[in-house]
């Protein structure tokens, strides 16, 4: 449990004081909490589930070869799509990035795949967009983003012709 | 340990609401029969059918290419991993509901509504950055926004910014696994980049439907 858990934890026993002092009926509440845990809980129990095999079946090390140095530009694409390709929580995420730099990747093809990472981790997709916000949403919001990771690899790259500023140095 | 203490805290201020109101003010929806049969199938429908397809597939898969120790493993590591989940998704959808009830919503469609403009994709951005916690207090809180008429170049923006800029992911996360260093870069390179997205979906021109509009205007 991380010091951000704690905070929200505190957050919510505040909003709950002031509910309580405006004597807000606890009816809307409950029903709110009990509609969108519904659509949650269980496909999240599922999602967990089968993220944990598809990280295990993932080839990390063959991967990290396409993302080296010498692949240039094509490292970009590929660092997107793995990017994708990974339905798994920081933890894993993380992980697989410090194994990626480890059997060298470059800056600006880890950085891709960070943020492709964060903005298309299928199993958020999944688990919160699809309930929480529909389909149509999310179709509008994938094609707003879709461009945001080649962005954020190709200003490091940019970046990288002037400095060596930004390393990553894998903690494995 | 921490897992039961969040639930009993979770619980007990649900419950201290609960009865401090007088017990039985807005709970009608429970005994209809129609909010139960909609809720059942959010939870059990086709979705999660088809979720669990997937995961017994994803598992027979490790099964046969990687042996019967690392499919107990993984299952194992899932376990842990759900009961630390559980907790957070409690705690941040129990705060998007208390803060979904409180919040004068039409303050909300003036910061970030269609006609916010530029301010509003910047001010989506920085609440997308210091957003806390994992996918289920954000994902809870767009919700939210997007049912107060955020409108969707913000609702972009937000999620981008989390994802992208979240100081908690980033001091968590990129920090102790690649080095400051590549952090800093990486913030750097993602700082406009919201903005963009957002200014994107803008520009998109079909209209999305939002789930919850759709269902709370029909209520």
């Amino acid at each position: 449990m991380n010091i951000g858990f704690w905070v929200l934890v505190v957050v919510l026993i505040l909003l709950g004081l002031v509910a309580l002092k405006r004597r807000e009926d606890p009816g809307p509440v409950v029903k709110r909490l009990l509609e969108q845990a519904a659509k949650l809980v269980p496909r999240m129990f599922c999602a967990l589930v089968a993220a944990g095999f598809v990280a295990e079946l993932l080839p990390k090390e063959e991967i990290a070869r396409f993302l080296g140095a010498e692949a240039g530009l094509f490292a970009l694409p590929a660092a997107a799509a793995i990017g994708l390709l990974v339905p798994a929580g920081p933890v894993i995420a993380f992980a697989i990035a410090a194994v990626f730099a480890k059997a060298g990747a470059s800056t600006p093809a880890l950085v891709t795949f960070i943020t492709a990472w964060s903005i298309f981790a299928a199993h958020r997709m999944l688990i919160f967009e699809l309930p929480l916000l529909g389909p149509s949403f999310m179709r509008m919001r994938l094609l707003s983003v879709v461009i945001v990771p080649f962005l954020a690899g190709l200003l490091a790259i940019v970046i990288g012709l002037v400095t060596s500023f930004g390393t990553a140095i894998p903690y494995i | 340990m921490a897992t039961i203490t969040i639930m009993a805290i979770t619980i007990l201020t649900t419950n201290l609401i609960v009865t401090d109101a007088g017990g039985v003010m807005g709970f009608g929806f429970l005994k209809d029969p129609v909010w139960s049969r909609r809720t059942f199938v959010d939870a059990f429908g086709r979705g999660f059918l088809g979720f669990l397809a997937f995961a017994l597939l994803m598992g027979v898969l490790t099964f046969f290419i990687k042996g019967p120790q690392v499919v107990h493993e993984t299952l194992v590591g899932d376990v842990v991993l759900l009961g630390e989940m559980l907790p957070r998704v409690a705690v941040a959808l129990s705060i998007a509901a208390l803060v979904w009830v409180m919040l004068p919503r039409d303050r909300i469609t003036k910061l970030v509504g269609v006609d916010s403009g530029f301010r509003g994709l910047v001010i989506a951005t920085l609440a997308g950055t210091v957003t806390l916690g994992g996918p289920s207090s954000a994902y809870a809180l767009l919700a939210m926004l997007a049912a107060s008429g955020a409108d969707r170049g913000a609702l972009v923006a937000y999620i981008t910014a989390w994802a992208t800029l979240g100081l908690q992911r980033i001091l968590v996360w990129d920090v102790p696994f690649l080095g400051p260093e590549f952090a800093i870069l990486r913030f750097a390179v993602s700082i406009g980049l919201p903005i963009v997205a957002g200014l994107i979906a803008r520009r998109l021109t079909f209209v999305p439907m939002v789930c919850d509009t759709q269902k709370d205007g029909a209520e």
